[in-house]
């Protein structure tokens, strides 16, 4: 069964959930990373995106390149409500942190079934077109997907590394009293960061929805895809989470394609197991002191 | 004034208090169960609704007459977490705690299961759905539950038959199914029906929760199936498979065999939901799904109804049809006037008719009319129908 067009067709593949996986991870990696918050509901916050682009472009029948930006920079500001009311709390209270947003997950979970009800929705393509490469076959709005993944990460890349706010939120990911003490203010730092992380989560959601389908259980694949990505690049490294990333994407497209979806989970999780076990960090990750 | 206020409110409390007891009915509470949380609870919830809609029908039209006596009926609904566990519990609680004699649900094997190990012993009517031939076929010596809803056991056969004359150039079938208790029974025995009828299978699990199914189709492609079976699928699931189908470039027929839900399938699929086949069991353009849909819609808003909201709704008038006709809430004498239903027209399925003696040994599966429908502009345009 391996011929030239199938082996195209599962890098085409791979690099598509890549950029996804990529982006979901991000914005997790990213509250860990600085606050040590284990956002168990990160998925939820992608749910929320891909649902604010539902009703900007299905409602109100905005254009993709104007209701995308909106809908995620919207979600972002308004859930600085539920960073005043919950997440602050749990600023480096990794354990506490876990408990609480798992229990912060399944209120937005089931407040949006409450909301939205259950069934899945289709959020209009952002092009039904396709491009053939010879006989492989590239969807126009995957294409997309994976352009405006590589410019968030690009974006966020140049964030962290050339902005006073990234200078700052580097400083208290490395040591907190030391950057409190030369004048770093960690407040408003968390509440860039937890802003840039929830706008990383929702954009992740808001092409999902795109590609797949929005309901309110669409957070959970996503939140347990950047658990694996996480794991495998490093808690709280951003290269890691590029690279945990693509190791999956590549890996659930080559082995599902080839061996099946069974074997595909298998090798996922195994290879989580296996990494938590000989190194704990993670493949790029730092060890904890 | 206060003290004035409070005597007047009691005073109006008491007069109204007395008017209801005037009017006092019987109340005959029922219980229903289904998955109201996780990832069954679209169906759970199309279950609670349907049920509900009938109950309030009932209820305004003046209740129903048995004994002697006008009976208002109640719904008492429990969640079953779509396990067997959950079904056992719920089907507890309402039998020794509520003490109702007719629990209508669940919808899934697992907690069918559950629910008739308790209810059976009891002697309480359970009017369930789920796939596993063993609801029907145990070794219960004197059983109380029925099948209100068809298996692939009963539909899956004729479809493939109807299948193998009308697209001859079908001869290797993929399918694709979630690696669970459901995925595993579906399609196992789905895969079977096409074998025995001369197809080739592909078959592969996937663990449930996935969406990314192009890998398993370039798979499936590889291996150069002529078409694609979905059936065991949830309809999002199915419509994001059909999506990444066509987008992977497939070309040939794409077939869901069960598991109805093809208005959330064409929702999600979009144009590439063109030319899917799908069975299907309760048409929304008969007289009785335009008056259903908008009572659904004025109560519960606008969207896609799953279709067990009508085969809820329809149980709870048969369920009351059998009690009227055995003039009685026994259970005993209750199952007897079920069993004796055939021909039952409650005006949504047409005429009913109880199967099951071959593949069960008892005839308590129920079979209604059904449909095979191809997608087309959107619609769904019906190209065989199957009476039982």
């Amino acid at each position: 069964m391996l011929n030239a067009t199938i082996l195209g067709q599962v890098f085409v593949n791979g690099v598509s959930l890549s950029a996804i996986y990529i982006l979901v991870a991000l914005g997790f990696t990213l509250l860990f990373g600085i606050m040590r918050v284990v956002n168990f509901a990160h998925g939820e916050f992608a749910m929320l995106g891909a649902f604010a682009l539902f009703y900007l472009m299905k409602t109100l029948e905005w254009h993709w390149a104007f209701a995308l930006p909106v809908g995620v920079i919207g979600v972002a500001a308004a859930s600085l409500v539920l960073e005043w009311l919950v997440f602050r709390w749990f600023y480096q209270r990794m354990f506490e942190s876990m408990i609480g947003l798992l229990g912060l997950n399944m209120m937005m979970m089931f407040g949006a079934v409450q909301l939205w009800d259950v069934h899945e929705r289709n959020i209009p393509t952002m092009s039904g077109d396709v491009l053939m490469m010879g006989d492989i076959i590239i969807p126009v709005d995957r294409l997309i997907v994976v352009i405006i993944a590589l410019t968030a990460l690009a974006g966020f890349y140049l964030f962290i590394r050339h902005t006073r706010a990234g200078l700052a939120m580097r400083a208290a990911a490395q040591d907190l009293e030391t950057a409190e003490t030369q004048g770093v203010d960690t407040r408003r730092t968390y509440k860039i960061a937890f802003f840039v992380a929830i706008l990383l989560a929702a954009l992740a959601g808001a092409l999902w929805g795109q590609i797949y389908a929005v309901s309110p259980f669409l957070g959970e694949r996503p939140l347990l895809m950047a658990f694996i990505v996480v794991i495998l690049g490093g808690m709280g490294s951003i290269p890691g989470a590029a690279l945990g990333g693509v190791l999956l994407g590549f890996t659930e497209s080559f082995v599902g394609t080839f061996y099946g979806a069974a074997a595909s989970a298998f090798l996922s999780f195994g290879v989580v197991i296996l990494l938590l076990i000989v190194r704990p960090w993670g493949i790029l990750g730092t060890p904890e002191n | 004034m206060h003290r004035k206020w409070s005597a007047a409110l009691i005073g109006a409390a008491m007069v109204l208090g007395g008017a209801a007891a005037a009017h006092a009915q019987e109340v005959l509470k029922f219980g229903g169960i289904g998955p109201l949380s996780g990832g069954g609870t679209a169906w759970g919830l199309a279950a609670q609704r349907g049920m509900e809609i009938a109950v309030e029908e009932i209820n305004a039209a003046g209740g129903f007459k048995a004994e002697g006596k006008t009976y208002k009926l109640e719904l008492i609904m429990y969640d079953d977490l779509y396990t067997g566990a959950g079904g056992k519990a719920a089907a507890e609680r309402l039998v020794n705690q509520d003490k109702v004699k007719f629990i209508i649900g669940p919808v899934g094997s697992p907690p069918a299961l559950g629910v008739i190990s308790v209810t059976n012993p009891a002697k309480v009517i359970a009017l369930t759905n789920g796939y596993a031939p063993q609801i029907l076929k145990n070794d219960t010596p004197d059983p109380y539950n029925f099948r209100i809803y068809p298996t692939n056991i009963e539909f899956g056969p004729p479809l493939i038959k109807w299948l193998k004359e009308n697209a001859p150039e079908v001869k290797k079938v993929g399918l694709l199914a979630p690696n669970d208790a459901v995925g595993q029974s579906v399609a196992g025995a789905l895969a079977e029906d096409y074998r025995k009828q001369g197809f080739e299978v592909v078959l592969d699990l996937f663990e449930r929760g996935i969406k990314e199914f192009t890998p398993l189709i370039l798979r499936m492609m590889a291996q150069k199936v002529d078409a694609f079976e979905f059936d065991g699928n949830s309809p999002g699931d199915a419509g994001l498979m059909l999506k990444q189908i066509r987008q992977a470039g497939f070309k040939g027929k794409v077939i869901q065999i069960g598991g109805p839900g093809s208005d959330e399938i064409i929702e999600i699929a979009g144009p590439a939901a063109e030319g899917f086949l799908s069975y299907g069991v309760f048409d929304w353009d008969t007289p009785a799904g335009k008056k259903l849909r908008p009572i659904y819609e004025k109560k519960y808003g606008k969207g896609i109804i799953n279709q067990f909201m009508p085969a809820f709704y329809h149980t709870v008038f048969m369920l009351v049809d059998a009690i009227k006709r055995a003039d009685s809430t026994d259970t005993t004498k209750v199952r007897a006037a079920l069993d004796a239903m055939d021909g039952f027209d409650a005006g949504i399925y047409g005429p009913v008719k109880w199967t099951g003696k071959e593949s069960y040994g008892v005839n308590r599966q129920l079979m209604f009319t059904y449909y095979l429908a191809e997608v087309k502009g959107g619609k769904l345009i019906t190209k065989a129908k199957f009476v039982p």
